[in-house]
């Protein structure tokens, strides 16, 4: 072999170690795909799977979580169906009310807010981004202005704007983050259809005499939303973040709904004195969640570049 | 160069002109009811209605705009620099974000600079040996601390550092209440108390800023490690390293050089990152009661205060707009292809 072309090969060697041997595992993207499906699993039946009532205050206020050292004892008897007391596997809150039935049954709230916020921002962001990159050049330029502004704004603060003054519900935070994130997909989308509108069977269909309308729909549109879907999952976690802090600061959820934010917020008091359960179950549970979107949505996008 | 910088200067105060117009309107078409909130539900028709006379909400939309933009004659208004006054406790805003913005830009800048220092080297580790094991720890890392709530972990380390074992200050505010906060040069606690040559408040102030900026570095060196990661394995393969590696040149002044290209182009997500945690300190400064422009936030949206609400997102984006544009600038110098 020549020199050169051996200097070819460690170059071609050299990119594909660049490009392809992203360090993430498998196991992180498998990881990443069984949290999301158990966050989805648990918004759907979440609330109704919960050992106690997560609305009823009861008597047992601050119970501590049981020992580590009874563990195995307590778990035995679950196990074996010898007759026990209930058990508080999170402890209780300063109300009485079970940390780990609210912990189950938050996806209802949290997760659901971001799955749908995701939801509406993907489909009306995507079909303007296709317009943005379809239309007129003035039209697309007007497009990417205005989104340019939105994407101006403070995301946290103008959340909390939007959310407190169109009235505190699960509604308006759902449409506040759909408007917030809509800027991300047009840009994401128009930027594919930019390099998909050339390609071969775009003019092939031309050709054929199709409309544009036809094409952009039905042949730009599936082709281009690939890395739109990838952004989804990552951005779904960033939306259960922004849902639980706007509720921590009083600017989301409204209490007394099963919220991971609000959970924490409720919290946050006892914490100085070592009452840390209340708020430290709820934290784990969000931790755990966005990480399994991130690294999710990571382990997409890897496999897209492929 | 500087028809580049006058061009962009340009088009930021335009789009915070729209910004501002945007929030004016915004505001006003969401359906609350700010005059319910001040006087309370309770209150007689006619102290709603001079209530509502005496916070000018009773005039056209179109007034009400061209007092706030003080174009209208014997106003003054944003045009001037005028942010307004408070409708709850009738101080002018410009003031009150002069006392708290500077909190907020300590400790983000704080954060931000530690936050670099630790990235940079990480990312160029990881770098050096794609797919290593280092690389594999520092990835797995940086996506975790990348999607963590700062907020929670920021209790998390009061609960240990200070509940537990009773290292760091109750979390309250910059200083300790028995201190006297220096005297204001900058509105920086630290930088005042050493211009004022007093050690006691700039221990003080550091040991409060400890856990908050342990909190923010430990969640936006997850981004940066990343971006520096990227651009330094695309840096490593381009032929220019190649040809450094073939002229014999050490391995150490290759990493000099290889790094200056690297971080180069990081500058301007840098300046995103940047605007983007100056938005989001709000949290942090909630749960460390620092009394920054992200409490102040909180505590004006949650009174309907419309004057600080719009000044607010007005400064702050501002102030995201005019780093975003010296980074550019910045970029643009040390990168003569810009120029053209």
């Amino acid at each position: 072999m020549s020199d050169s072309a051996q200097i070819e090969t460690a170059l071609l060697d050299l990119d594909l170690q660049a490009h392809t041997a992203r360090p993430v595992t498998d196991l992180l993207f498998r990881l990443g795909g069984a949290i999301v499906l158990a966050s989805l699993v648990l918004m759907l039946v979440g609330p109704w799977i919960t050992p106690f009532d997560v609305g009823r205050p009861s008597d047992d206020i601050m119970v501590p979580p049981p020992d580590l050292a009874d563990l195995p004892h307590l778990l035995g008897q679950v196990f074996t169906g010898a007759p026990h007391d209930p058990i508080h596997w999170f402890g209780t809150d300063g109300a009485g009310l079970d940390v780990f039935s609210r912990v189950l049954a938050a996806p209802r709230a949290d997760v659901a807010i971001a799955v749908g916020a995701n939801l509406f921002s993907l489909i009306t962001g995507s079909l303007i981004g296709l317009l943005a990159g379809t239309a007129r050049t003035w039209l697309g330029a007007l497009v990417m202005r205005i989104s340019d502004l939105v994407q101006s704004f403070p995301v946290f603060i103008t959340g909390m704007i939007l959310v407190t003054l169109a009235g505190r519900s699960n509604a308006t935070i759902v449409v506040t983050l759909a408007l917030l994130y809509t800027p991300i997909y047009v840009r994401l989308t128009r930027s594919e259809v930019l390099t998909q509108r050339n390609r071969g069977f775009i003019d092939a269909a031309r050709v054929l005499g199709k409309s544009e309308a036809f094409i952009a729909l039905r042949h730009v549109l599936p082709n281009a939303l690939a890395p739109a879907m990838i952004q989804a999952s990552v951005t779904i976690g960033f939306a259960i973040l922004m849902t639980a802090g706007l509720s921590f600061v009083g600017a989301g959820v409204r209490p007394p709904t099963p919220e991971w934010g609000l959970m924490i917020a409720a919290g946050a008091d006892g914490i100085v004195q070592g009452e840390w359960w209340p708020s430290v179950f709820p934290g784990i549970a969000i931790s755990i969640t966005v990480f399994g979107y991130a690294a999710f949505g990571n382990g997409l996008e890897r496999r897209h570049a492929k | 160069m500087l028809s580049f910088i006058a061009r962009r200067l340009a088009t930021s105060l335009v789009q915070l002109l729209g910004l501002a117009l945007v929030v004016f309107f915004a505001i006003r078409m969401l359906p609350a009811d700010p005059v319910a909130r001040l006087v309370g539900q309770n209150a007689s028709p006619e102290a709603y209605a001079s209530s509502k006379h005496a916070l000018g909400l009773d005039r056209p939309v179109l007034v009400q705009l061209g007092d706030y933009l003080g174009v209208i004659p014997g106003a003054h208004g944003l045009l001037e620099g005028d942010l307004g006054r408070s409708w709850v406790s009738g101080d002018p805003v410009a003031s009150d974000i002069g006392r708290t913005l500077p909190v907020t830009i300590e400790l983000i800048t704080i954060s931000f600079v530690l936050a670099f220092f630790i990235s940079v080297p990480l990312g160029m580790l990881c770098a050096l040996r794609p797919g290593g094991i280092a690389d594999r720890l520092t990835f797995s890392y940086s996506l975790f601390a990348g999607s963590q709530p700062e907020f929670w972990w920021g209790l998390l380390f009061i609960f240990v550092f200070f509940a537990v074992l009773g290292w760091a200050p109750p979390p309250l505010g910059r200083l300790d209440p028995m201190l006297s906060p220096p005297h204001a040069v900058t509105g920086f606690i630290t930088v005042d108390s050493l211009l004022a040559g007093n050690m006691i408040t700039l221990r003080d102030g550091v040991h409060h800023l400890m856990l908050p900026v342990l909190t923010k570095v430990f969640v936006l060196s997850g981004p940066i490690v990343k971006m520096v990661r990227q651009n330094m394995v695309r840096v490593l393969g381009s032929d220019y390293v190649l040809y450094a590696q073939a002229s014999g040149l050490s391995p150490s002044r290759i990493a000099t050089i290889a790094l200056k290209n690297a971080l180069v182009p990081a500058l301007t997500l840098l300046g995103v990152l940047y605007g983007y945690i100056l938005g989001g300190a709000v949290l942090i400064e909630t749960v460390f009661s620092l009394g920054g422009i992200g409490q102040y936030a909180v505590r004006s949206v949650l009174a309907f205060d419309y004057p600080a609400i719009q000044a607010v997102v007005l400064v702050i984006a501002a102030i995201s707009l005019f780093v975003y544009l010296a980074l550019d600038v910045v970029h643009a110098l040390l990168d003569p292809r810009l120029h053209a």
